[in-house]
């Protein structure tokens, strides 16, 4: 087991595997996090995004596989403090102010004089003795993020942080995130927002169904699915014939007109010219994040469907 | 136990003035209704024990059970928000927040059962001081597994369901335990069924400062056995349930 897990990794997570019935949640899963990097966890929902997350927390047990934070178990990683997360859910109790409840996590670290330097950190010096039921949703996620950062946390976690927040407010949050991590801190972030990947993260790792899909800096997983989008309307042909075209990786009929992801664009227009005069109305395209990013995750049962 | 963070709970509790009136104030109306009811029905059951008295121990017992249980909806409400999941992500450990969550309903009895006995001595309930002293505190002690039962059903419930189902138990504890309808009464066969409730014997711990013939020995023992009980189970389920609700 140990000689798998690459030294010093920040994370190191090995054959992880997790189940909720018949769904497999995380269905083998290895990932491996450098400190200091900033990884973007990315994919639709139901992926395993959260999923992953909690196993990383020691939330949720493996089923099978291991997951290792800076080669403790994720539970002695917390422990020390060397973990700090911002969740999904509220996570804040009604009645309690902000320095309250930023002042007990600081003082269940065994840091009680942390709050009030977090408070600034985050902004929230003036609205420190407000009822966190009394807060807007991006002020309630400035506490969450406090939170996070009360024990200094050489990880950070942060799963969907921005899924409340309006663009402004969201566009102060990854500021504050990158004052933080300016110091060399390893930030595992889960959204399903590109733009957010694409701007903050070194590093993107697509899931799908319960397993990486693509992992890589933004241009490489972009490179992955590269090439062009060929879409044209070509009556009377299916799927399977066009797939034999020279330079096309994959094809799909939406709303009526054929999809071709092509390696060679080139070679695809001339043969499909003429091989099928009829085609009419084409265009192509260059992917971008979002093509990439829909093609890696698509469910392929799901585009099969839409094919026949 | 963490005191820091008890003191959290505590603060934010008081704050919570609907929650803590209910709690308190309900046992105490029933009481007045009961020995409204009941009180001038004969001064003593047929075993000697006498009836005001013993109605106040039952009133003052269904108080400070429903304060123990009082910590299942939080909890139930805590997990639903995510608190719990935040927490798990401190150095405090599961046996530390469910050793908080029972100071916290140990200490909202006391004032369950203060109540209740205060009303007591207006109504004509007749004690020396020791036998107050017997009947409060023991009370107070013996209302621990029912703390312990209440961390077991927040740790089960959802923030939807801990209504219901923290009033279903506090019904059927109190009924088949005798608080309503007191053992004195019934028939010997429905003795016995009570006899393996936690809620007799907490009303026997309270009659044992003026009962006749008080068998505090079992009911430790048996207290006891539920909240060895009790308390596995609730730490064992927090061990497990780390899950998003």
């Amino acid at each position: 087991m140990s000689e798998m897990q690459k030294d010093g990794a920040a994370v190191s997570l090995s054959g992880l595997r997790k189940r909720y019935g018949d769904v497999r949640a995380v269905d083998g899963v290895d990932l491996t996090v450098a400190p200091g990097e900033v990884v973007a966890l990315l994919g639709p929902n139901g992926a395993g995004k959260s999923t992953t997350v909690d196993m990383i927390l020691g939330l949720t047990r493996p089923d099978e596989g291991t997951a290792r934070v800076f080669g403790r178990s994720p539970e002695e990683a917390i422990r020390s403090g060397a973990i700090g997360a911002m969740l999904q859910s509220g996570a804040l109790r009604d009645n309690a102010t902000v320095a309250e409840t930023v002042g007990i996590m600081a003082a269940l670290h065994g840091r009680p004089g942390r709050t009030r330097a977090v408070l600034e950190q985050v902004g929230l010096t003036d609205i420190a003795n407000t009822r966190t039921n009394k807060l807007s949703g991006g002020q309630k996620q400035r506490v969450r993020f406090a939170l996070a950062l009360v024990s200094e946390p050489d990880l950070l976690i942060l799963d969907e942080p921005t899924v409340a927040m309006d663009v402004s407010i969201r566009r102060d949050f990854w500021r504050a995130m990158r004052d933080y991590t300016s110091a060399g801190r390893t930030v595992i972030f889960a959204t399903h927002y590109l733009e957010e990947a694409e701007s903050y993260a070194d590093r993107v790792v697509l899931m799908r169904s319960g397993r990486v899909v693509a992992d890589g800096t933004v241009a490489q997983v972009r490179a992955a699915a590269s090439g062009r989008t060929l879409r044209a309307v070509v009556p009377g042909v299916g799927t399977d014939e066009l797939e034999r075209l020279p330079g096309v990786t994959g094809a799909d009929v939406r709303a009526g007109r054929v999809v071709l992801s092509c390696a060679d664009s080139d070679a695809t227009v001339r043969a499909l010219l003429s091989r099928y005069p009829d085609a009419a109305d084409i265009e192509i395209t260059a992917v971008n994040l979002e093509d990439a990013f829909l093609t890696l995750t698509a469910e392929p049962a799901l585009a099969g469907g839409e094919a026949r | 136990m963490n005191p820091r963070y008890l003191l959290f709970e505590i603060r934010i509790l008081i704050r919570n003035s609907r929650f803590l009136i209910f709690t308190v104030a309900l046992p105490a109306v029933l009481f007045l209704v009961y020995s409204g009811i009941f009180g001038d029905q004969g001064e003593n059951y047929p075993d000697g024990t006498p009836v005001r008295a013993s109605l106040m121990v039952s009133m003052a017992a269904y108080g400070a059970m429903s304060a123990a249980f009082s910590t299942s909806s939080l909890i139930a409400v805590e997990r639903g928000l995510g608190w719990q999941r935040q927490l798990r992500l401190t150095p405090l450990t599961g046996t530390g927040y469910l050793l908080t969550k029972t100071a916290l309903a140990m200490l909202l009895a006391v004032p369950a059962i203060l109540i209740v006995s205060v009303l007591g001595a207006v109504m004509g309930v007749r004690l020396d001081a020791g036998q107050w002293l017997a009947v409060t505190a023991g009370l107070w002690l013996a209302v621990l597994p029912f703390t312990v039962l209440g961390l077991v059903i927040g740790q089960f419930v959802t923030p939807e369901s801990q209504q219901p189902v923290t009033s279903a138990v506090t019904i059927v504890l109190g009924l088949v335990g005798g608080l309503w309808i007191p053992a004195e009464v019934v028939p010997e066969w429905m003795q016995t069924i009570m006899k393996a409730t936690p809620t007799y014997w907490l009303r026997e711990v309270g009659h044992s400062a003026f009962a006749p013939h008080p068998a505090i020995g079992t009911a430790v023992a048996v207290l006891g056995a539920y909240a060895a009980a009790a308390a596995l189970i609730a730490a064992r389920r927090y061990s497990r349930d780390a899950a998003r609700v």
